[in-house]
């Protein structure tokens, strides 16, 4: 995606899909508890020895929960940085299990959306190895 | 002295119980009205009653459960929130209280077991407090409002126990209870203790892979977008 790169971020178009759902995440964020009982809910935080940055709350918070904070305010520096955690490190199963309720994958999967509006998603070939 | 206790105990009390009851009446409204009844989608009358039958809980089922993987933790959490209700509400000091004000009581606690239900809320408090600096994986993502949340839990339950064994300046720490109690009933609504509401609503309304009741509401869109 060599003109998306260069391209600078559409923040108001951000801000924009940001308040379409923000009843949703603004509860949603400010609900979770960060007691961390989600994590063993994450194959792949069992698979990665308990690393906490595949648990499906410190996915959240970090992508999500950060976009949220800055208004849309980002750069692509910032949305290449949280593709990590919400492609390589979910895998949207919707396995995992927050007991208050939040519907974790939800929101990964919004973030995900926002991203992709900016042309900011895994390349299928070639690119780095998401293993 | 009296003035302050009497501000405390009146006014202030009056104001805190009414914002309590108003914001939860409010979040429970926010929650009917930014959500929407989900079309239920039956399968075809050919299978209809053949599918979702279900043997009853099985081992496996429990083995991932929050329980089976959390055992310690699950006991631990829900006796500290079974006390932390259950304590201020039976407590036979808030009862006479609540008779002198407003002529009726409920029952209450033999004071040795409500100091002892008060005692486990503090030790819960701790534990807590521990977790998030001693558990890795919880202190990567706490922030100092988590801590400042456990305060408000905890601060009540203290100073009521050092209030009733009096060791401090009793009408001192009387007040500063009072205080703490009012501001954690003023807190309820509007930080993360509406999970105490909010828990019910989202597991048991929500439509999603871990309901545990019907699980037929959505968030409905068309109201989000305004």
């Amino acid at each position: 995606m060599p003109d998306q790169e260069k391209k600078p971020v559409d923040t108001a178009a951000i801000a924009s899909m940001l308040k379409k759902k923000e009843p949703e995440m603004k509860r949603v964020l400010n609900y979770c508890l960060r007691c961390s009982i989600c994590a063993e809910s994450c194959f792949l935080y069992m698979a990665h020895d308990g690393d906490p940055q595949y648990m499906p709350s410190y996915k959240v918070i970090n992508s999500l929960g950060k976009l949220y904070k800055k208004k849309g305010n980002v750069d692509r520096e910032f949305l290449e940085g949280i593709k990590g955690l919400v492609w390589r490190n979910c895998v949207l199963c919707h396995r995992c299990y927050c007991p208050i309720g939040i519907d974790i994958p939800r929101m990964i999967d919004f973030t995900r959306s926002i991203c992709r509006s900016e042309g900011v998603y895994p390349e299928q070939d070639g690119g780095e190895s998401w293993l | 002295m009296s003035d302050i206790y009497g501000l405390v105990r009146g006014p202030l009390a009056v104001v805190a119980i009414l914002v309590f009851v108003v914001g939860i009446i409010y979040q429970a409204r926010q929650f009917f009205s930014l959500t929407r009844e989900r079309p239920v989608v039956l399968p075809p009358a050919s299978v209809l009653g053949k599918v979702g039958q279900s043997s009853g809980p099985s081992l496996n089922a429990i083995n991932n459960s929050i329980l089976g993987v959390h055992p310690y933790l699950t006991v631990i959490t829900s006796i500290v929130h079974a006390c932390l209700v259950l304590v201020p509400i039976f407590l036979l000091a808030h009862n006479v209280l609540l008779y002198e004000s407003l002529g009726f009581n409920l029952f209450a606690f033999p004071e040795p077991v409500s100091d002892a239900f008060t005692l486990i809320v503090i030790l819960g408090g701790v534990f807590f407090f521990l977790r998030r600096i001693l558990v890795r994986r919880v202190r990567v993502i706490t922030t100092f409002y988590d801590y400042f949340i456990l305060l408000i839990v905890v601060a009540p339950f203290l100073t009521g126990y050092l209030a009733t064994h009096q060791w401090f300046d009793y009408q001192t720490m009387l007040i500063v209870h009072i205080l703490a109690g009012e501001v954690m009933l003023v807190a309820i609504p509007f930080t993360k203790l509406k999970h105490g509401l909010l828990f019910f609503l989202y597991r048991y309304l929500m439509h999603y892979e871990h309901s545990l009741g019907s699980g037929t509401r959505v968030w409905s869109y068309s109201k989000l977008a305004k």
